[in-house]
């Protein structure tokens, strides 16, 4: 069978670690993009209120302030130590660079300078076409300046493992065993009690009921994922 | 069982990085996609044509009206990719009443209405059960990501706006000089012949376009949550760490 699909980048950082990167595409940088958006069009829009008192000076702020908004806004978000902009932070997106690293001057003001190249020919056409077309979701700014915006969000959290009594398991787990159980047993108040006994049921053997189904069971291999999770009589 | 079979690598996501693998499964079946998708798309373009000669624009309504139908076909090649069965022209046409002409009144009237349909479809389509209906399933598949598919199909609506306004711009770079771009006349009674082509090529191209991604998009969301409420990632793990 050929290599299971899926979204994510594989980076090997110096010291040999693999790391995976969950690059973000069109969808979820089109909401940040909105967001970022709505902000800078409120500020503008506030400052124009304020500026309209004072004539040809607060008309020059407010077109200093326009530019500002325009070309300098992303620049200071990315690179003020978070990596990404108050849209991409609502998102849990961040810009790093094409290793993982976090994102330099220099690529941050490449990145956006060439958001004009991105617009053409209009409506960002060119940054949706290299979005949709390329595996790890990168528009013009980002092939030109090496970087990518990630998916920070860890889907699952702390896994709350129902009150059962551990067993200690018939034969020896391999860690990636274990962890299945454990992601089982974490898993179990959100399914039906049928699809829990059929999932236990292929675990048997861990308890020494091979070839065995029913409540029984279950209650057993959930006992080993207790064990598993360190629990001891 | 149909885990077994999956080419998708399973793991927990949000329902944005599912939107994220839906693209990328596109990506991997685009060949077989956009073909079978032309052969849909040839018909709606016939009947999008014709209508021009009432009104110049109503191209554009023809084909939006048509969209959750060429949905279909799209949704049918990409739920067999996702199982690892390539697709030709030819499967298609074997299984043309199922995926295109039993449900085809429900899908041009209720399902246009619907605001996630590419969230929602895979049940029609892919569930054995009722070509219409199955309210309680849809519930179910719905709930926690209806907001998601939601924001998720405007989002489309607002990048397939971005694409063609972008390839209808291309008409105005290129226009010869002296060439009159009056847009007021775009939605006109009677618009010149110009804009109605350009109209219909723009508009027909971007839903050619962009369709499989947004049915992509909506189908990887509906596996996220199956897998989710049927363990599917930890079926998988528990399958090869006992298959002995």
């Amino acid at each position: 069978m050929a290599e299971a699909l899926d979204t994510v980048v594989a980076v090997e950082t110096p010291e040999g670690i693999l790391i995976e990167l969950r690059p973000a595409g069109l969808v979820v940088r089109s909401y940040a993009f909105a967001v970022d958006w709505g902000i800078r069009l409120a500020v503008l829009y506030a400052v124009a209120m304020l500026t309209a008192f004072i004539g040809g000076v607060g008309l020059a702020v407010w077109l200093i302030l326009l530019f500002a908004c325009e070309w300098l806004y992303p620049i200071v978000f990315e690179l003020k130590g978070s990596g990404a902009t108050p849209g991409k932070r609502v998102f849990k997106l961040k810009v790093t660079m094409d290793n993982g690293l976090p994102v330099t001057p220099a690529a941050s003001i490449t990145r956006n300078l060439l958001r004009v190249a991105d617009f053409l020919p209009f409506g960002f056409g060119f940054a949706i076409a290299s979005m949709l077309m390329r595996k790890d979701y990168k528009r013009l700014g980002d092939i030109a300046a090496g970087t990518m915006v990630v998916h920070q969000q860890k889907p699952a959290g702390k896994p709350v493992l129902a009150d059962v009594p551990p067993i200690t398991p018939a034969t020896a787990l391999a860690p990636r065993t274990q962890a299945a159980l454990i992601a089982l047993a974490a898993r179990a108040p959100f399914l039906t009690v049928e699809r829990l006994d059929e999932l236990a049921a292929i675990a048997a053997p861990v308890s020494g009921d091979a070839r065995r189904s029913g409540r029984r069971v279950t209650h057993r291999v959930l006992g080993v994922a207790q064990w598993a999770m360190g629990r001891r009589e | 069982m149909l885990v077994d079979t999956l080419s998708v690598r399973l793991r927990p996501r949000t329902p944005n990085e599912a939107i994220d693998l839906g693209v990328r499964l596109c990506q991997s079946a685009a060949p077989a996609v956009y073909r079978c998708y032309f052969v849909a798309f040839i018909p709606v373009l016939a009947i999008a044509l014709a209508s021009t000669e009432l009104i110049g624009w109503y191209s554009t309504i023809v084909i939006w009206w048509f969209k959750p139908w060429l949905d279909r076909t799209i949704l049918f090649v990409l739920s067999r990719a996702a199982f690892g069965q390539p697709t030709s022209v030819g499967d298609l046409w074997r299984s043309q009443w199922r995926v295109c002409w039993r449900p085809l009144l429900f899908l041009l009237t209720v399902r246009r209405c619907s605001l996630w349909r590419s969230l929602t479809e895979p049940v029609y389509l892919l569930e054995d059960g009722p070509a219409i209906g199955s309210s309680d399933r849809i519930i179910q598949i719905r709930h926690r990501v209806v907001g998601s598919a939601f924001m998720m199909t405007q989002t489309f609506i607002g990048i397939e706006f971005s694409v063609v306004m972008g390839l209808f711009s291309l008409f105005w770079w290129f226009a010869p000089t002296g060439t009159s771009f009056d847009l007021s006349q775009l939605f006109s009674e009677d618009p010149p012949v110009f804009f109605a082509v350009a109209n219909f090529i723009t508009y027909s191209l971007g839903v050619f376009l962009l369709e499989p991604f947004y049915v992509a998009a909506g189908f990887a969301m509906y596996l996220n949550r199956r897998a989710e409420l049927e363990a599917w990632d930890i079926e998988q793990e528990l399958k090869r760490a006992f298959a002995a």
